[in-house]
């Protein structure tokens, strides 16, 4: 009522239709985070809702102080091609040594129309924008089914919908990081699921995705493959510019290129604890990487692929206040199989020459993963987290450079954190990560490392899934 | 064969036709409210039991099951499960319940509310500008809410409508018996300090003074400082200290301690499956406690 007392001379001043405004003001009073739209100067013709349509926003600042104070580790081995980092440059999946802002997610929810709901998340870091989410949920279908349409997380596995604010550990699960990639699995697609009105939880959900997730769908598509390079002239000793080209060996395979299905069950266990248990399967019929070295070589994957995993979660909720003796126990189990031809080729020829190749087999690329964790709350508003991960139990005939296929160990990580929330809407977390990875070379894989992520929330009230 | 499926068909749709208005209840003051209103031709589900704090909770899968099936459900509103109701709805793939359908109830958003249009700054705690959204403390507006309710449950069930309006004027009628008695209990209580601002509306019904709370701001759990100057400021005064079960002992011990105050713990909510009679001693236990005499 303050903004009305506060409303009404200026709107009298201004000789506005004012029932009307009057009484949108009283309402927007009452949405959360709402406010008033400024009156426009001079008086206007108009009566306008302003900026009442605008979405619920939220924003999440998530920083992230990194330090390998011991030991030094790259991609596990068996790992490093199915991963946008590769060749072992970027370490430390993306975090610096030091202080880093590893991500500022932009959350916009609204309903469309009377059809859709839309959620939209973008992922902000210093230099670039990348879009997280963008899709419309439906809200109108019968009988529990839902469909969901753009871009999104695939609800396959129990992690990989989560965005990286909602993880109880700093850094991805291997597991869904190698086998699927950097995001997970994330695509551009249609979801389609379905919930029986059982009197225990069960949800069934197929999903057709486009298939460019590079871990389980990565896609090069026909094209060219060129080479270029200034080389001195060997009677002249001038530079002279070196070029191969050649058609690369891949046919397009047009998208949708994945499909997945998943079935979630959660049994109703009272008002203490809770639990939910998944399968899910996913088939890329294609699946295309290239490789071309600076030495002319090139090698090229081109098969399909398939994955399936399992996954459990219990919650226990102890009643106290602020999470005290809370327990949550979380792991997941992924199998990923590539079916593909390797072959290799070299550019002929000093200069514009063609590809030819050098070898040719084709093979099976075995790998698998798992990570299991639990969260303690030690104290009103502190989590003791641990997580033991493994990757690559099973790694026979991984994909890799120069040897197309060859086999290698298990790389392990464990992790031990605590977390502090001052509020819902702020979070401190201390982790030590210590690395055992399998490595290619003979060299050691071990090393630790130390992260404090400070993660603040702001705008509207967030809910959270299961 | 195909005797056998529509003779199944039949059966389940003189079940559905005959079934009661499928009802789920976010804590166990509403399920009492839907029971009372509702009687026989509704069935209650209660997603949170009366030992929590409703603002706190997680969304569970046997929630959405729950969900899944409900004609309506009535929540507390105004925030009050902001973190976990809306998840639990969008994860139930039943449109019907979705907010703003005639399927989603909000108690809050059918009385008024105080603390209406405070700052949004959460500097101040986790403050809710939408009002204080604790409403099942207020018997009288929980009357109120019976009514609406009432209205509600005959957009499922028309034929049981007057039905519903009968029920929640007894309520009402109940209520309104009880109020002077409860006044009378208190009517010499010297005030009260919460743990939250949990019943806010019961001590302003009654029109018991609130001297203060011993979170030093809204979701934040008590300092030693705030608590010296929660002490420091009463000191020499009467009153007692009440805290919900859910809430840390330490905090509310100390002040209660320092100021040779009576301190009491309570329940926020009766037990899932309360009647109203259950949720009248509820209010009764409180009233007593606000005066001293629990």
């Amino acid at each position: 009522m303050t903004f009305l007392k506060r409303a009404l001379p200026v709107a009298v001043l201004m000789s506005l239709p004012l029932p009307v405004m009057a009484q949108d003001m009283v309402r927007d009073s009452q949405l959360p985070g709402a406010r008033l739209s400024p009156l426009p100067l001079g008086g206007s013709q108009q009566v306008t809702s302003g900026s009442a349509f605008n979405p619920d926003i939220s924003i999440i600042v998530d920083t992230v102080y990194f330090n390998e104070f011991s030991g030094h580790v790259d991609d596990p081995a068996g790992f490093e091609g199915g991963h946008s980092h590769g060749h072992g440059h970027d370490h430390g999946h993306g975090l610096d040594d030091g202080f880093n802002l590893r991500e500022i997610e932009l959350a916009f929810s609204a309903s469309v129309d009377n059809y859709f709901d839309a959620f939209v998340m973008l992922a902000l870091d210093e230099h670039s924008i990348e879009v997280e989410e963008a899709y419309a949920t439906s809200r109108n279908l019968p009988a529990g089914l839902q469909i969901k349409v753009g871009k999104f997380l695939s609800d396959v596995g129990y992690i990989n919908a989560q965005h990286p604010h909602d993880w109880a550990f700093v850094d991805r699960p291997l597991v869904n990081e190698f086998l699927f990639g950097d995001h997970g699995l994330q695509e551009k697609g249609v979801q389609l699921t379905w919930m029986p009105n059982t009197p225990f939880y069960s949800r069934f959900g197929l999903e057709l995705l486009q298939g460019e997730t590079e871990g389980i769908a990565s896609h090069v598509g026909s094209g060219r493959v060129s080479h270029v390079t200034v080389t001195p002239n060997p009677d002249t000793g001038n530079p002279e510019r070196q070029r191969w080209r050649d058609d690369n060996p891949f046919n397009d395979v047009s998208g949708p290129r994945l499909i997945t299905g998943f079935a979630k069950f959660g049994p109703d266990l009272g008002f203490d604890h809770a639990a939910q248990f998944g399968i899910s399967y996913g088939y890329a019929r294609g699946f295309q990487r290239d490789d071309l070295h600076s030495s002319l070589h090139y090698e090229t994957w081109d098969g399909d692929a398939w994955f399936a995993g399992l996954d459990a979660v219990y919650k226990y909720s102890a009643g106290r206040s602020h999470g005290q003796g809370d327990l949550t126990l979380q792991g997941e189990y992924f199998y990923r199989q590539i079916d593909a031809d390797f072959r290799e080729f070299r550019f002929s020829g000093v200069n514009n020459g063609r590809l030819e190749e050098t070898n040719h087999l084709s093979g099976k690329s075995r790998q698998d993963g798992l990570y299991i964790q639990g969260l303690y709350g030690i104290a009103p508003r502190w989590q003791l987290g641990l997580r033991a991960e493994a990757l690559g139990l099973t790694n026979e005939n991984a994909l890799v450079e120069d040897d197309g296929f060859a086999s290698f160990g298990t790389s392990y990580r464990y992790a031990g954190n605590v977390t502090f929330r001052p509020t819902e809407f702020s979070m401190l977390r201390g982790q030590v990560n210590r690395s055992d990875f399998a490595t290619d070379n003979g060299e050691d894989g071990d090393g630790w490392s130390f992260m404090l992520q400070f993660q603040m929330a702001l705008g509207v009230h967030g809910a959270h899934q299961f | 064969m195909y005797k056998w499926l529509i003779g199944l068909a039949l059966l389940v749709l003189t079940a559905t036709a005959q079934a009661a208005v499928n009802v789920v209840a976010t804590t166990p003051a509403m399920g009492m409210l839907v029971e009372t209103v509702g009687g026989d031709a509704v069935s209650v589900r209660v997603l949170a039991p009366a030992d929590r704090d409703a603002h706190y909770l997680q969304a569970r899968p046997s929630m959405m099951a729950a969900l899944r099936g409900a004609d309506l459900v009535v929540s507390v509103g105004a925030e009050l499960e902001v973190g976990w109701l809306p998840a639990a709805i969008r994860g139930a793939n039943n449109p019907e319940v979705f907010p703003g359908r005639p399927g989603y109830f909000e108690a809050a958003a059918q009385v008024e509310l105080i603390g209406v249009g405070g700052p949004a700054d959460r500097a101040l705690g986790d403050v809710h500008p939408a009002g204080n959204p604790h409403v099942n403390m207020d018997p009288v507006r929980m009357a109120e809410v019976a009514h609406a309710l009432a209205e509600r449950l005959a957009r499922f069930d028309a034929g049981n409508a007057e039905r519903f309006r009968a029920n929640a004027q007894a309520f009402d009628r109940e209520v309104q018996a009880r109020l002077p008695i409860w006044q009378a209990r208190v009517a010499d209580a010297p005030g009260v300090v919460f743990f939250h601002e949990d019943a806010d509306y019961l001590a302003k019904r009654l029109g018991v003074p609130v001297l203060g709370y011993v979170e030093p701001l809204p979701g934040i759990p008590p300092t030693a400082r705030h608590l010296r100057d929660l002490v420091r400021d009463l000191e020499g005064r009467d009153g007692v200290v009440i805290r919900a079960i859910f809430h840390q002992e330490r905090g509310p011990r100390f002040v209660a301690e320092q100021l040779n105050w009576p301190v009491y713990a309570l329940p926020l909510d009766p037990e899932v499956g309360a009647t109203a009679d259950d949720y009248f001693d509820l209010i009764g236990q409180w009233v007593d406690a606000m005066a001293g005499r629990l």
